[in-house]
C-alpha cells in the first residue's frame, strides 16, 4: 500500500483525509498585512519619474514584454535612455550600500533593445476625432506624438531641419548614441503612424495661426538652439563655429572646413561633446577645451570629462577668451585672460593672458530658447509646450517627461475631462535602514559575468513588491498565493502574525489594524 | 529569488491548521514535509502538533499522521518503517515527529533504544522549549532563566537546558543535525542529506513559540535568525557522531545574548547576573563546539 492509497483508503480515523482548508483561520486575524507602495530612491531621483523598481522585476523574471509595458508608461524610449540618460537614478541606489549601485540605465538598455528587436511596429488604429499638431520633432515632441497616437489620436509633427529627432540626431554624437538604436526608434515611430513633415519651420513656412486652425490642439516643442555669443573680436569668422552648427554638419555628414589644432570654449556637455567630435574628424591632431571657471565648477557631465581627457583633449582651466587672432585670411590663434570665480562673480586678470595657436574654434557657450515663434500667437490661445523651449537646455530624460504630460494635458482637454494627476506625490523615500536584509536568502551578491537578468535580480525593490518571495516563503499559514507571477495575501486564512510585513526586504507590505 | 525557484508544486501543508499566529512549528513543518515529501509518513506524539494537525476528517498535512502515545515515539517509528518494509513499501521515508517534551523528556527512553538499534528512521524534534501545548511547564530543554508555568515569577528555570545533540552524538548515529525556521535553506540541504543516508537520523529544530516565549508572532523569525546569531543555537550537523560540522558560521564576532533575551517575555525578570551566567554558559558552550569542530576527523 502506498502513502497515496493509505490516505484514500477511508475510514482511517488516527488521521484526517479532508484538507484543513475548510477551516477558515483568516475569522482569528485582528491585524491585516497589504501591500502599501512606497517610494525607491531610483525613482525619486529618475528625471522621468519611471517605475524601476517594478521593471527591475519582470527583468529579473525574463518577463521582457512585461518589463517594455511598465517601462513605457512612463519612458517610450528605454534604448535611447539607457545610452544618453546621466542615470542619476543610479547616485543613491540602495543596493550601493550593500555592495555597489544597480545599473539601471544597462537594464533599461537591454528592455529597449529588446523591444526594437522584438515587437514589430504596427499602424496604431485611431480612435478619437481629435486631431494634434506637434512642432519639433526633438524627444519632447516625439514622446508626446508617442502617447497621443497610441492613445489613438491623429498626430502631425512638424520639423524644421530634413532630419527627425532633434539634438539625439543633430546634437548628441554617434558614438554615444549608436545610429542603429536612433534610427530604429524613429522608424518605428512612423510606422506606427506619426505623420512626419520635415523642411518645415514653423513661423516661416508655416505660421503657429495657420497650424491653429487645422489642428484641434498644438504642442511646442523647438528646443533651445539659439547659441549665445562671446563678444569679441574675430568671432565672425566663418571658422569660428558655434557647438551646434559644428555637432549637427558632422552629425548629419555635412561640409566643415576645418585646421588643425582646434580649440574649443566652453564647459557643458555640448562643450564635451564638440572637443570629442572634433578629435574624430580626419586631419585632427590636437584638441583643447578651455573652460572659464575650475574643473570642478564644470557643468558637464563627469564622466564624460574623465572620457574626453582619457582620449587625448587637453583641458584647461580659468581662462576667458578675448580675441581671436588672425593672420591674413587664417586664424592663427586665440588670445586668453587668466579669470576665475569669486565672491563678485568672475574677476579677470588682465596681467596674466597667454595665447594659444589654433586655426578652428568651437564657440560651445550654452543655449538658449528661441521664443520668436510665440511672437505671432494671440494671447488667448490655448496650447501646450514644453522640454528645452521651456526649461532651457536640459536632459533628454527630461524632455520626455514633459511630451508625456503634455500628452495627457491635450487627451484631458480634448475629452474634457480633469487634469490627470501627473506629478509623482510627494512621499518619504525607503532608505537602506528601512529595509529588512537579514534575510540573505533573497539577496543575490554582486555576479561576474553580468547579464540584465542578474544585475536586476540585484535589485532589493525598495518599497515596492519585487516578487523576491520571502513573504511566501515565511508564512507558516500558507497565506501567500501565487497568482499570475505575483504573491497575494490570501485572507481566508492569513492569521495576521505579522511576519511577512516584518520579514519583507523591501518593506513593501504593512499591517492595519482590523480585519 | 525566481518564482519557480520556490518550488510551490512541493507544498505538503494546507491552510487553516491549527496553529497559532507566528507559530514556529507550524513552518519547521512546513519546510520539513516540503522537503522529504510527497512519499512521507510521519508518526507524531502528543504536542502542539497533534492540535495543528487538525480534528479529523481534517488534515493539515498531504501525507499521512499516525499518532502514538506521548513516550513511545521512538518504538512506533521502528514498527511503521519496519512495517512498511515488510510490505514492500521501502522508498517510504518515516518521519517522527515529537515536541521538546517528547523528545528530551519523556520520548528520550524510547528514543535512545531506537537510536542505539540504529532504525531507518528520521526523528525530527520541534523544540519550542517547553511543554506548550498544555500551558508552558518546564521541560529539560526549557532555557535557564525562563520562566513557565511551573516556575512562575519570582521562580525561573535553574537548570541548564539538556545537551540533547551531545546525548544523539554519544549513541554514533549516521546523522544529527540542528536546524531553524530562519534557515530555510541550511534546514533543506539537511533534511535532504538525511533524507539519503540509511539509519537513525535526529533533527532538532528550534521553534520560536510566540505565546509561549511571550514574543509578538511577527517576531519568529527575527528571534530564530537571533538564536543563531548570538551562538544560543549554532547550526551545525554530527556525521557518525564524531565529525561535527559548522553549516552556518557568521564568525567570531556573536551578537550579545541579551538582544535576544530581551525580546521575550518569559526572561523580562532575569536580572544582569542571571544574564551574564547564561552568556557564559553560551560563549563555553560555543568554544567546545568549536573545538570539536576543529578536533573532529573528516570522513
Ligand atoms: C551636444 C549636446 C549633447 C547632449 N547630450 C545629452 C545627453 O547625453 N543626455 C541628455 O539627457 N541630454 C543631452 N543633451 C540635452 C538634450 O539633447 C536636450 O535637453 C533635449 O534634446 C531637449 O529636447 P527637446 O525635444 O525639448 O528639444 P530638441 O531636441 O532641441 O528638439 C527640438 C526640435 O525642434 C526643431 N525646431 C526648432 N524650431 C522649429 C520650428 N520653428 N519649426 C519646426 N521645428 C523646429 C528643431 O530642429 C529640433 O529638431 C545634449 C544637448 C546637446 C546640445
Ligand atoms: C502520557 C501523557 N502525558 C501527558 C500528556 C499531555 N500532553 C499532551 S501534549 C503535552 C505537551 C507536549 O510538550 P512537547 O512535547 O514539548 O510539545 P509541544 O506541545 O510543546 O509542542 C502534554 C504534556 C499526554 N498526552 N500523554
Ligand atoms: S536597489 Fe533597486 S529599487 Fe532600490 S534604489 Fe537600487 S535600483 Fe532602486
Ligand atoms: S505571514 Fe502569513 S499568516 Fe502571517 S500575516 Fe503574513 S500572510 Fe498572514
Ligand atoms: S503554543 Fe507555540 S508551538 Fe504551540 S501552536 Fe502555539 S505557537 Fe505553535
Ligand atoms: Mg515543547
Amino acid at each position: 500500500m502506498s502513502t497515496d492509497t493509505m490516505i484514500q483508503e477511508k475510514p482511517c480515523y488516527s488521521y484526517g483525509f479532508e484538507p484543513s482548508t475548510a477551516n477558515k483561520t483568516g475569522d482569528w486575524r485582528f491585524l491585516t498585512p497589504e501591500k502599501s507602495s512606497r517610494l525607491s530612491p531610483c525613482r525619486q531621483d529618475c528625471l522621468l519619474d519611471g517605475e524601476i523598481p517594478l521593471w527591475m522585476e519582470a527583468v529579473k523574471q525574463e518577463k521582457w514584454e512585461e518589463a517594455w509595458q511598465i517601462v513605457s508608461r512612463y519612458n517610450p524610449f528605454p534604448a535611447i535612455t539607457g545610452y544618453v540618460c546621466y542615470h542619476p537614478c543610479t547616485s543613491n541606489c540602495n543596493r550601493g550600500q550593500l555592495d555597489q549601485d544597480i545599473a539601471i540605465e544597462e537594464v533599461e538598455k537591454a528592455i529597449g533593445e529588446w523591444r526594437l528587436n522584438n515587437i514589430k511596429a504596427v499602424q496604431r488604429p485611431i480612435k478619437y476625432k481629435g486631431k494634434i499638431g506637434i512642432v519639433g520633432s526633438g524627444p519632447a515632441g516625439l514622446s508626446c506624438a508617442y502617447y497621443l497616437n497610441a492613445a489613438g489620436y491623429s498626430v502631425t509633427v512638424y520639423e524644421k531641419t530634413s532630419l527627425i529627432g532633434g539634438m539625439l540626431t543633430l546634437g548628441i554624437p554617434e558614438y554615444r548614441l549608436p545610429r542603429y538604436v536612433l534610427n530604429r526608434e524613429l522608424y518605428m515611430l512612423e510606422e506606427s503612424g506619426i505623420h512626419f513633415i520635415k523642411d518645415c519651420p514653423i513661423g516661416d513656412k508655416k505660421d503657429l495661426c495657420e497650424l491653429y486652425e487645422e489642428y484641434d490642439n498644438i504642442f511646442l516643442a523647438t528646443g533651445a538652439w539659439k547659441p549665445r555669443r562671446a563678444y569679441i573680436p574675430g568671432e565672425e569668422d566663418r571658422r569660428v563655429y558655434n557647438a551646434l552648427d559644428f555637432l549637427s554638419a558632422i552629425n548629419s555628414g555635412g561640409q566643415l572646413e576645418i585646421s588643425d589644432p582646434v580649440v574649443v570654449i566652453g564647459g557643458g556637455n555640448a562643450a564635451i561633446d564638440s572637443a570629442r567630435s572634433a578629435l574624430r574628424l580626419k586631419g585632427v591632431n590636437h584638441v583643447s577645451l578651455v573652460y572659464r571657471r575650475s574643473r570642478a565648477e564644470m557643468p558637464a557631465n563627469q564622466e564624460e570629462v574623465e572620457a574626453a581627457e582619457r582620449e587625448g583633449v587637453e583641458l584647461i582651466f580659468n581662462a576667458l577668451p578675448r580675441e581671436v587672432e588672425k593672420e591674413e585670411q587664417d586664424i592663427i590663434g586665440l588670445m586668453f585672460d587668466y579669470c576665475k570665480t569669486d565672491l563678485n562673480g568672475l574677476s579677470i586678470d588682465r596681467s596674466r593672458s597667454f595665447s594659444k595657436s589654433c586655426g578652428t574654434v568651437v564657440m560651445a557657450l550654452g543655449q538658449q530658447a528661441d521664443l520668436s515663434v510665440f511672437c505671432e500667437f494671440g494671447r488667448d490661445v490655448p496650447f501646450f509646450a514644453g522640454g528645452d523651449l521651456i526649461t532651457g537646455p536640459s536632459t533628454v530624460p527630461e524632455a520626455i517627461k514633459a511630451g508625456r504630460i503634455a500628452a495627457y494635458g491635450i487627451v484631458a482637454d480634448l475629452e474634457g475631462l480633469p487634469v490627470p494627476q501627473v506629478m509623482l506625490p510627494e512621499q518619504p523615500v525607503v532608505s537602506f535602514e528601512d529595509l529588512n536584509l537579514a534575510t540573505k536568502l533573497n539577496i543575490k551578491m554582486q555576479h561576474k559575468e553580468c547579464t540584465p537578468e542578474l544585475e536586476a535580480s540585484r535589485c532589493l525593490g525598495c518599497g515596492t513588491c519585487n516578487a523576491c518571495g520571502t513573504c511566501y516563503i515565511f508564512c507558516p499559514d500558507m497565506a501567500i498565493d501565487v497568482i499570475n507571477g505575483r504573491f497575494e495575501l490570501n485572507l481566508d486564512y492569513c492569521k495576521g502574525c505579522g511576519i511577512c510585513v516584518k520579514e519583507c526586504p523591501a518593506q513593501a507590505l504593512v499591517l492595519e489594524g482590523g480585519r | 529569488m525566481r518564482i519557480d525557484e520556490l518550488k510551490i508544486d512541493s507544498e505538503m501543508l494546507y491552510s487553516g491548521h491549527n496553529a497559532c499566529p507566528g507559530c514556529g512549528a507550524a513552518l519547521a513543518v512546513r519546510y520539513l514535509t516540503k522537503a522529504l515529501g510527497p512519499n512521507l509518513a510521519i508518526v507524531l506524539t502528543a504536542s502542539c502538533w497533534s492540535i495543528i494537525s487538525g480534528m479529523p476528517p481534517l488534515t493539515a498535512l498531504k501525507c499521512p499522521i499516525l499518532h502514538c502515545p506521548f513516550p513511545s515515539a521512538g518504538s512506533v517509528g521502528s514498527g511503521v518503517k519496519r512495517g512498511l518494509n515488510a510490505a514492500g513499501h521501502d522508498d517510504t521515508t518515516v518521519v517522527v515527529l515529537a515536541g521538546d517534551g517528547g523528545t528530551f523528556d519523556i520520548g528520550l527512553q524510547a528514543m535512545s533504544g531506537a537510536a542505539q538499534r540504529n532504525e531507518d528512521y528520521i526523528f525530527v524534534c520541534y523544540d519550542n522549549e517547553a511543554y506548550m501545548n498544555t500551558g508552558m511547564q518546564t521541560s529539560s530543554a526549557t532555557p535557564f532563566g525562563a520562566r513557565t508555568a511551573t516556575a512562575p515569577y519570582p521562580l525561573f528555570k535553574a537548570g541548564q537546558k539538556k545537551d540533547i545533540m551531545q546525548i544523539m552524538a554519544a549513541h554514533g548515529i549516521p546523522y544529527a543535525a540542528t536546524a531553524t525556521v530562519a534557515f530555510p535553506d541550511d534546514m533543506e540541504s539537511k533534511l535532504k542529506k538525511a533524507q539519503a543516508i540509511k539509519g537513525f537520523r535526529f533533527i532538532h529544530i528550534l521553534s520560536p513559540c510566540p505565546p509561549g516565549w511571550g514574543t509578538e508572532s511577527s517576531d519568529t523569525i527575527h528571534l530564530s535568525r537571533l538564536a543563531v546569531s548570538t551562538g544560543f543555537f549554532p547550526l551545525y550537523e554530527i556525521e557518525n557522531g564524531v565529525t561535527w560540522k559548522m553549516t552556518h558560521y557568521q564568525g567570531e564576532k556573536k551578537t550579545p545574548l541579551k538582544e535576544y533575551l530581551s525580546a521575550q517575555r518569559r526572561f523580562k525578570q532575569m536580572d544582569r547576573q542571571r544574564m551574564e551566567m547564561l552568556q557564559h554558559e553560551v560563549d563555553h558552550e560555543w568554544d567546545c563546539l568549536m573545538e570539536k569542530v576543529a578536533t573532529s576527523p573528516s570522513e
